[in-house]
């Protein structure tokens, strides 16, 4: 537990000392900005125009800084040799990974917040913003996003070997769960049966945590009935208190499988040396 | 001399009185019997009923006016399945009577058989439909609400459990003007009735607020719709006009729209506000209708066209909508002059129009109508880029030639705006612990 901390610590401070956080935070904080300038409605409440742009863009950055950031993360240990100085210690696998996955976590809600913070305070002076739910919920939505896509970073950067690996990878995981997502599905679920498309989607969504929050995102946003009537039970459950409770424990059950899959990964490579 | 003359003024105006005017009966030393009042009063009188419950059903078969006396509160409360009030004269007039029928029945609370009829000002609370008008024409109904007050005994009230809060069948050349009608079925719902004038009318929580079926020449003007499944609802008819009308907030049910055109020819939908619904003006099999000046704001989807052919899309204004606009299979129709904030033209001649058209993209409408279940990617990001990628049979697409550069005036938002100050103070909160947990990762031991 308190290695865990060590780890934890250590990540933060390796992470505010990285060039990378400071560019990624600029990036974020400015299109942040950026889509007030674009809103001409002033305030902006639930599923619109706005709102429907700034997931998006969100969608486009986010998931790629946490990919990169994350998976550098761990091959820079394994290429700077600090991991080979660490594993003489008694650090269990575990711990490691756990503190490395809490410490990059909170360099990337920092950079969140700051972006965040930052449309906030001037969305206010400028008199054009989110309301508070709608704020509430993308920041929400940035986090989840954040998180989701820093547990493959985690599991990325235990399988690469080497920082032009992981980037490579990454980018390859960015496309195809951002961009390649829709037509990859209709591709290939064209060639099923009517009936099966449907659970087929369904079940699908459930492997991409992007249009996962996505989709959960718009539903709370009040835009769950454009998603049409064949999702209707869904989006009357998620609409519930009960759906964030859902959504909370897809969240902590998809996270945690995939840092289970890294510690394992991580763990036959340190055995076999 | 003068005092001679005004006696005689007095005694012919006293003469006129009792011979002209209608007979005026003070029902207050009645039973409160209103079906006994009625039937002894005569054809054309008016009829003044003091403070009370009275008991339905009531049947008027004669032209009397009925009301209460200046100030007081006149009830009429109906338990039978029979209609609370059946009206089969002409030109009768209802005026400030408080309605109450909240039986589960076949039969409406009011029912109006004859010619030229008023209610003015009631106030009806039903379990049924609230005014039926069966071959009635020429009629008025204003100043009335109606709302729905029934209850179905061990579970939670349907839609369909419930009646239209008016109801025209074959009902021509009547009036509504000013009514309030929430949580009933349809607003007001016509049926092979023509030439209605639906005005200044306010429809909350119901399936549709105004319901067109086979009808002609009916104006729908300066209403709001707020809350109900689809606000006007205009199908199979002809010159329907409607104008000026705000429909906000139908955003809930998979079906909900603003304004809906199915197999609706030749009528205008002019400056209308349609805002935050789920798609603000759904156009489907319709054909020459003249849609001007609109403004579609806040909506999942401004406008779509499905099998839509011929019509005149001037003058529009989309904005902030999650899609502008969605077509499939929409051709020969003349768009012009819009505005689309999701567009960006080019103007050359500063004409303040673009010289580059915008195209709409059919691909997401034809994708789901193939394959429903796709729906779900509407506006991904993947979607997007795929829209873009897609060109096929660019000439079928529906194109507004020249899209204005600006929006054509002061845009305006009737979802009431809060405060910004909240998620101010979230942000500062965020941004102050944000800085402080970098101080604490750069700062050395």
């Amino acid at each position: 537990m308190i290695q865990t901390v060590h780890i934890a610590i250590r990540e933060i401070k390796l992470g505010f000392r990285n060039p990378w956080a400071y560019s990624f935070m600029g990036l974020f904080a400015l299109f942040m900005l950026c889509l007030l300038m674009i809103n001409a409605q002033g305030y902006v409440q639930g599923y619109s125009g706005i709102t429907g742009t700034t997931l998006n863009l969100i969608l486009y950055l986010l998931p790629l800084m946490s990919l990169l950031l994350g998976s550098f993360s761990l091959t820079a240990e394994k290429e700077d040799g600090s991991w080979e100085l660490l594993s003489v210690y008694p650090l269990s696998t575990l711990s490691f990974i756990i503190g490395k996955y809490i410490g990059l976590a909170i360099v990337l809600l920092v950079i969140v917040s700051i972006g965040f913070g930052a449309a906030g305070i001037l969305g206010y002076v400028a008199g054009s913003g989110f309301g508070l739910s709608t704020y509430v919920q993308l920041l929400t939505f940035s986090s989840t996003v954040a998180l989701f896509f820093l547990a493959i970073a985690i599991l990325l950067g235990t399988i690469a070997k080497n920082r032009w690996q992981s980037l490579t990878i990454a980018v390859a995981i960015w496309f195809f769960a951002i961009i390649g997502w829709p037509p990859l599905l209709i591709a290939t679920l064209g060639f099923m049966p009517y009936p099966m498309i449907k659970p087929a989607v369904t079940l699908l969504t459930f492997l991409n945590p992007a249009e996962l929050s996505r989709l959960f995102t718009v539903v709370k946003l009040g835009g769950g009935a454009i998603l049409g009537p064949e999702y209707y039970e869904w989006i009357k459950w998620i609409r519930q208190p009960g759906g964030s409770f859902g959504f909370a424990a897809v969240v902590l059950v998809w996270i945690g499988s995939v840092i289970a899959a890294a510690q394992l990964v991580w763990e036959r490579r340190r055995l076999r040396g | 001399m003068k005092i001679m003359q005004k006696w005689i003024m007095a005694f012919i105006l006293a003469a006129l009185s009792i011979t002209c005017l209608p007979h005026l009966i003070n029902a207050e030393e009645q039973a409160l019997d209103l079906q006994a009042i009625i039937n002894e009063a005569r054809t054309g009188s008016t009829i003044i009923l003091p403070h009370g419950i009275y008991e339905g059903p009531i049947l008027i078969e004669k032209t009397i006016h009925l009301k209460p006396r200046s100030g007081e509160e006149v009830a009429i409360l109906n338990t039978s399945n029979q209609p609370a009030i059946l009206i089969m004269a002409d030109d009768v007039a209802l005026t400030g009577l408080i309605i109450k029928d909240e039986q589960l029945k076949k039969q409406p609370t009011v029912l109006i058989q004859g010619d030229g009829v008023l209610l003015d000002q009631l106030h009806i609370h039903t379990g049924s439909f609230g005014i039926q008008m069966r071959k009635a024409n020429h009629g008025q109904i204003q100043n009335t609400s109606i709302a729905w007050a029934g209850h179905v005994p061990e579970r939670p009230v349907k839609l369909s459990d419930k009646g239209n809060g008016i109801d025209l069948y074959e009902s021509n050349d009547n009036t509504f003007i000013g009514n309030t009608i929430t949580s009933m079925h349809d607003g007001i719902y016509m049926e092979n009735s023509d030439n209605n004038l639906i005005e200044e009318n306010h429809f909350e929580l119901l399936r549709y607020g105004v319901h067109c079926m086979y009808t002609k020449g009916t104006v729908i003007r300066n209403n709001v719709g707020n809350l109900n499944i689809t606000g006007a609802m205009i199908m199979a008819a002809r010159d329907v006009e409607v104008s000026n009308n705000t429909f906000t907030k139908q955003s809930e049910n998979v079906n909900s729209q603003g304004i809906l055109l199915f197999d609706a020819h030749g009528t205008s939908i002019v400056n209308n506000h349609v805002e935050g619904n789920r798609v603000g003006l759904y156009v489907e099999q319709s054909t020459m209708n003249h849609i001007k000046g609109n403004t579609m704001t806040a909506n999942f989807i401004g406008i779509q066209l499905l099998d839509a052919e011929n019509n005149a899309i001037n003058s529009n204004q989309f904005i902030g909508n999650v899609a502008s606009a969605e077509a499939r299979n929409s051709v020969h129709n003349q768009l012009e002059g819009n505005y689309w904030d999701s567009f960006q033209g080019i103007d050359l001649d500063g004409d303040g129009r673009s010289e580059i058209s915008y195209a709409i993209n059919p691909f997401f409408q034809s994708l789901i109508k193939a394959k429903p279940g796709f729906q779900l990617f509407f506006q991904s990001p993947g979607m997007v880029f795929l829209e873009g990628l897609y060109q096929s049979q660019r000439q079928l697409w529906s194109v507004d030639a020249s899209p204005l550069m600006e929006p054509s005036d002061q845009v305006r938002f009737i979802v009431p705006t809060q405060t910004l100050k909240h998620s101010a103070a979230v942000g500062a909160g965020l941004l102050s612990l944000a800085i402080y947990l970098i101080y604490l990762g750069v700062k050395r031991r």
